[in-house]
């Protein structure tokens, strides 16, 4: 038997057993909503990417092929042009950094609010949570005022009051690309904070009482207790906030593009990955769809492997062992 | 406790009913799917089957208007919906306003002829044109595109090229008196490949703004100026000799700021004012003039280095630095258009010297502090310019969608949204709108309306306008701002449009652009040189396989050019 | 009961200290959004902590509650239908996500089947689809199934909801995994010895356990639904307050306090519904676990 039918007819012998099984009727729901909005739309994006598709036009260009035209012009541009580099090195920088901030941060706010009173904890909570709530043009316009680089911008007014400085600083077009990273990181990393704060502290709140009452009555103090108890049965949270800001992080674009549009930081250290692929498909003046697909599917083909092998690195294995008990 | 959907069972059994039933319930979602497509799909093929029912337009408005309106109510129309939409400054809310007065004039004409049809008109208008745009392309695949859509002319070239909006070339066969009364240089600016794709709706110079006051206080004349730059005698080098004067004489912060960002066209006179090209006539290319741009870049440096300009002019503010600047003196003079004259009347961007709060200027006082010239031309021996960037009424090729049997009467649908336009042309609703948002006029007559004082001095009633949610939504805005200060600025101004330029109808000018915005920040800022950013512009174009394609490069940087000399 | 806090043997002096650290770290955020709120109680946007920049005036509320945007001229919108929208879009995805997060959660944290570890690792890897990317295929779909035109604006709705619930399913996955990972088994042994189905324990007995999880998802959920852009912006015929802001927050024409106000209004439900989904996050105690 060749090799190919015995690996498929294992697959095929295990789909049976999974729709066999009582968790497909749990799982069929979000099955099927994934299969229609996640794995058909990325295979036509797939697809996209070797048709010249441009303004929305699908009836035009969805039937035109054009091998891999859209590869070769995004490679061509990566070769040459000075922005788009940059924006490779934005993204990996841009990344790196704010998912430090956002996962120390939001396990040291989620830590630092159990340990103070609940009114005093909720309304932290309400604060750090802002940014995620707020839209994003108004998000914008806050930082955009707030690291303005003339006397009107909050930092450089309070500077300048306090004596520190004598002219305004441009942080996000002067200090280069330094600044801008800055920026970006400082008020994206405001935004996924709250993600990871959210996700701890909910957590937190599901951890056995008793296991902290003892404690204390041992004599524990908060750092005995954040390292003995609260990170270790954390465990799993950690994980899966460490790897979905990656991933999130690696697709975001939405907090970054008026900050780039009003020009409070420098297009070329401003911009990633996914914001170039949005600015291309859906705002330059020609809406190219098909070489911003080609530039999506390479960046979901490097994201699935990041995110792949920090879950290996993070013990993915070890933390999704069968559930004991199972009936 | 609360039921659960699932019968209590345990083992085999409820395993078993369970995988059926979600078996049985996608199966069943799916065959109903395909049922009710299948269906729709046959009704609409059906539909297809029957002969169109059409109209010959006479080219006479009013018989026109009611053999439509009759040949829909024989159908059984009684109300015909349009979208309509726009966006930009507030002031100029009559692009979508416009349609809804057409559709009530064309109501009331059915009225009085005894035809039973209404037309209704939902409208957006947003802040920013582009996203207007964006969503106009990215819904007519949806099928939920406007039927009428007033937006900048440069998207006529994709929106063309998609056949997103409706060739009316045919339908204007009919109406060449209506055409007449348009601007010649308009109407060229809608065609595209030789058709015409849209009916302008108005149009800009873009002036130099020169305060009086701070002229006065340096001792600067300004008598004759406005001559002497139409005769090309006053150029780039005199304007930074006066800014020079100013700022040396304590009488204002700045010599020139203009505005940032995507308002690069205002830069894109420079091009012109040195001769250069954007465009190729003959080979339909896209051009990169080096030397023109080269002399561009120089002198906007040139200025930046003596602090004339702020070098971060691309990064500034418009509410609280760009317009509180010219409107509060702080500039000799401003690279504006002609819509800033009623703008800073309608907007707080003027501090008020005695009491110290935000308001918006008069009319008296826009008056008083602003005189205003072409843009002079670059050096000895060139022309002045101007540049316009028309708005144009644009029609759905699939207008009249949303009303029933449109594959029957589509012919009757995409007519009416045209005699729309039409009306919507009329000699009051573009004065009107010139007046309120300072645009200029793009017909003849209503510019003739516009010197008819009697008619300036009735306006405040609006006595024409006819929807009363028209009326409702504008008085407030035209009872600030239709005086005879506005409508002279206006009738004043309208000799620019002779020396006007357009941008280039590429569908990737755009992108074009968007490095030339990128190229000129650099150079204020410092970070390239005049000639590296040219370079700069040459890289970027190379670096993509389009471009490179569609843009030609013509020139060589002039060695030991300067604007000071 | 009070919920699960660290009220033992707590120091005073160190819940200040942290309290102090804390605020001190959050003073950007604090500035910002005060001086937001502060701009829509002026006539200009007031951007830095000079007071001259201030002056005091009401009327931004006022245009905006008339559905006006700008003080002369400009369209009037229906900000009430906007508002509308936006809370059906939301509270539609929010329920759809919460719904579906917590069977699949149940499914992969207390079943063990075929595939498993499959599934939870393609629903991670989900997560790096970006919408930008994923928009012009649901786009297709959304074609695909287009009803008649009377019912459009009902089916974008649905669209919408569905499509923008969809992304949100990995995250909701997960997090309800953790949650129901914490719950012993024996609370589900003994459920189902005494002979309830698996979904009788998961909506009877797991489902109340986890209402703080519950209320995380929920919360996730309503935001992705409140402030989507590119689905709604796509494929809504309506517009919701996000669109609504963002098309209208063009730096040059735009009258900005007035995006401050409007920003300031699209705040208050998303605070409102956090503090109700908090309340449920603190008051429920786990000692469940022991019954």
């Amino acid at each position: 038997m060749p090799k190919s039918s015995v690996f498929s007819s294992k697959a095929l012998h295990g789909f049976k057993q999974f729709v066999r099984s009582e968790a497909s009727r749990f799982l069929a729901l979000a099955l099927f909503l994934v299969a229609v909005f996640y794995i058909i739309p990325i295979c036509i994006s797939v697809y996209m990417s070797f048709t010249p598709l441009r303004n929305w036009n699908i009836d035009r260009y969805a039937g035109i092929f054009v091998g891999l035209e859209n590869y070769y012009r995004f490679f061509y541009l990566l070769a040459n042009d000075p922005s788009v580099k940059s924006v490779f090195l934005t993204t990996a920088v841009f990344v790196a950094l704010t998912l430090a901030v956002n996962v120390l941060g939001g396990l040291s706010l989620a830590i630092a609010t159990f340990f103070v009173n609940e009114r005093a904890a909720g309304g932290l909570q309400l604060l750090w949570l802002l940014p995620r709530m707020t839209p994003i043009a108004v998000y914008s316009l806050i930082w955009y005022y707030f690291f303005h680089p003339s006397s009107i911008g909050t930092i450089n007014g309070i500077l300048y009051k306090l004596g520190l400085i004598s002219k305004p600083i441009d942080i996000g077009q002067g200090i280069i690309p330094w600044g801008a990273w800055a920026i970006i990181v400082f008020v994206n990393g405001l935004v996924g904070v709250s993600y990871g704060m959210i996700v701890f502290t909910s957590a937190i709140n599901n951890i056995p009482k008793e296991l902290v009452i003892a404690a204390r009555v041992d004599g524990a103090s908060n750092w005995d207790i954040t390292r003995k108890i609260l990170v270790p049965m954390l465990r799993w949270h950690i994980l899966y906030v460490t790897t979905w800001q990656l991933l999130s992080l690696l697709t975001t674009y939405d907090h970054l593009f008026l900050l780039v549009k009003w020009g409070l930081v420098n297009r070329d250290y401003g911009t990633t990955w996914s914001l170039y692929i949005y600015n291309t498909a859906f705002l330059t003046g020609l809406q190219d769809q098909g070489l911003a697909a080609a530039a999506g599917v390479i960046l979901v083909i490097v994201s699935s492997i990041l995110g792949f092998i920090t879950l290996k690195l993070m013990g993915f294995d070890k933390l999704i062992k069968p559930p004991r008990g199972d009936l | 406790m609360i039921p659960s959907p699932y019968k209590a069972s345990s083992g085999e059994e409820g395993l078993a009913t369970g995988l059926t039933k979600v078996q049985a319930g996608i199966i069943t979602i799916i065959i109903l799917v395909a049922v009710v497509a299948g269906v729709y799909y046959m009704v609409t093929q059906g539909r297809e089957a029957e002969k169109p029912v059409t109209v010959e337009l006479t080219g006479d408005f009013e018989t026109d208007v009611v053999n439509i309106g009759k040949a829909l109510a024989a159908h059984g129309i009684k109300e015909v919906k349009y979208t309509v939409w726009s966006g930009g400054d507030p002031n100029s809310v009559m692009r979508v306003y416009g349609i809804v007065e057409a559709a009530a004039r064309i109501t009331k004409i059915w009225g009085d002829k005894g035809v039973d049809v209404k037309i209704t008109v939902t409208t957006r208008y947003e802040s920013d044109p582009k996203i207007v745009y964006s969503d106009y392309i990215s819904k007519w695949t949806l099928g939920q595109a406007p039927d009428i859509m007033a937006n900048g002319y440069v998207y006529i070239a994709s929106l063309a090229e998609e056949g997103y909006i409706l060739d009316l070339t045919p339908y204007l066969e009919k109406y060449s008196d209506f055409l007449e009364d348009f601007y010649s240089a308009l109407v060229d600016a809608m065609k595209y490949k030789g058709k015409i794709y849209g009916i302008p709706q108005d149009t800009e110079a873009r002036p130099i703004y020169i305060r009086k006051d701070v002229a006065e206080c340096a001792g600067i004349d300004l008598t004759g100026l406005a001559d002497k730059v139409k005769n090309g005698e006053f150029t780039w080098k005199d304007l930074y000799d006066l800014a020079l004067k100013a700022k040396n004489a304590g009488c204002a912060e700045w010599g020139v700021i203009h505005r940032k960002g995507s308002a690069h066209p205002d830069l894109i006179q420079f091009i012109f004012a040195f001769e250069g090209k954007l465009y190729n006539d003959a080979t339909g290319k896209l051009v990169l003039d080096k030397e023109a741009v080269y002399k561009w870049f120089a002198t906007e440096k040139a200025f930046a280095d003596a602090g004339l300009l702020p070098s971060d002019m691309m990064g500034w503010d418009w509410g609280k630095q760009i317009h509180p600047t010219v409107v509060n003196g702080k500039t000799l003079a401003f690279i504006g258009g002609v819509w800033h004259w009623t703008e800073w009347q309608t907007k707080s961007y003027y501090t008020d010297p005695a009491t110290g709060e935000p308001r918006p200027l008069t009319a008296e006082e826009v008056h008083d502090f602003f005189y205003y010239t072409l843009f002079p031309a670059g050096e000895p021996g060139k022309k002045p310019v101007t540049l316009s960037q028309p708005y144009a009424w644009m029609i759905n090729s699939k207008a009249g969608y949303q009303n029933p049997d449109f594959d029957k009467l589509k012919d009757l649908y995409l007519k009416l949204a045209f005699l729309l336009v039409v009306k919507a042309s009329d000699p009051d609703i573009n004065a009107i709108h010139s007046i309120i948002s300072s645009h200029l006029p793009v017909t003849k007559s209503a510019l003739n309306l516009l010197r008819d004082s009697s008619w300036v001095a009735d306006l405040v009633n609006l006595p024409t306008i006819v929807s009363g949610e028209v009326k409702n939504s504008i008085s407030d805005i035209v009872a600030r701002t239709a005086n005879p200060i506005n409508v002279a600025f206006l009738e004043d101004a309208t000799y620019m449009l002779d020396y006007t330029t357009f941008t280039p109808k590429h569908p990737l000018y755009p992108k074009l652009a968007e490095f030339f915005a990128e190229a000129i920040d650099k150079v204020l800022r410092g970070t390239l040189s005049p000639k590296d950013a040219v370079d700069f512009l040459v890289s970027k174009i190379n670096a993509d396989p389009d471009l490179k394609e569609a843009v030609e490069i013509v020139g060589e940087i002039p060695s030991g050019w300067s604007l000071t000399g | 009961m009070p919920g699960m806090r660290d009220v033992e043997v707590r120091s005073r002096a160190s819940e200040a200290l942290i309290l102090l650290v804390i605020l001190a770290v959050s003073l950007p955020l604090i500035t910002g959004y005060s001086l937001l709120i502060l701009s829509g109680f002026s006539k200009s946007m007031v951007t830095n902590l000079d007071p001259s920049s201030f002056y005091p005036t009401l009327m931004n509320w006022i245009l905006l509650l008339q559905g006006r945007t700008a003080q002369f001229a400009g369209i009037r919108v229906n900000i009430w239908g906007i508002v509308a929208n936006t809370l059906v879009v939301a509270l539609g995805v929010s329920a759809l996500v919460t719904l579906v997060g917590s069977l699949t959660g149940y499914a992969v944290s207390r079943m063990n089947f075929a595939g498993r570890k499959h599934i939870m690792m393609l629903l991670i890897l989900l997560h790096a689809f970006p919408g930008s990317v994923l928009v012009v295929g649901v786009a297709f779909i959304y074609r695909m199934f287009m009803p008649p035109l009377e019912y459009i604006r009902f089916y974008s709705f649905f669209y919408v909801i569905v499509a923008r619930a969809a992304i949100e399913i990995p995250m909701a996955t997960w997090l309800m995994k953790g949650f129901f990972d914490m719950i012993p088994w024996e609370i589900e042994w003994s459920a189902i010895v005494d002979g309830a189905s698996r979904f009788r324990v998961w909506w009877n007995v797991l489902l109340p356990m986890i209402k703080p999880g519950v209320a995380a998802v929920m919360l996730f959920g309503f935001l992705a639904g409140w402030m989507d852009l590119i689905y709604v912006r796509t494929f809504l015929v309506d517009r919701t307050l996000a669109t609504f802001i963002e098309a209208n927050a063009e730096a040059e024409y735009a009258y900005l306090p007035l995006v401050a106000v409007a920003g300031t209004l699209y705040l208050l439900p998303t605070i409102i519904f956090f503090i109700a989904a908090q309340r449920l996050i603190f008051t429920i105690s786990v000692s469940g676990i022991k019954g």
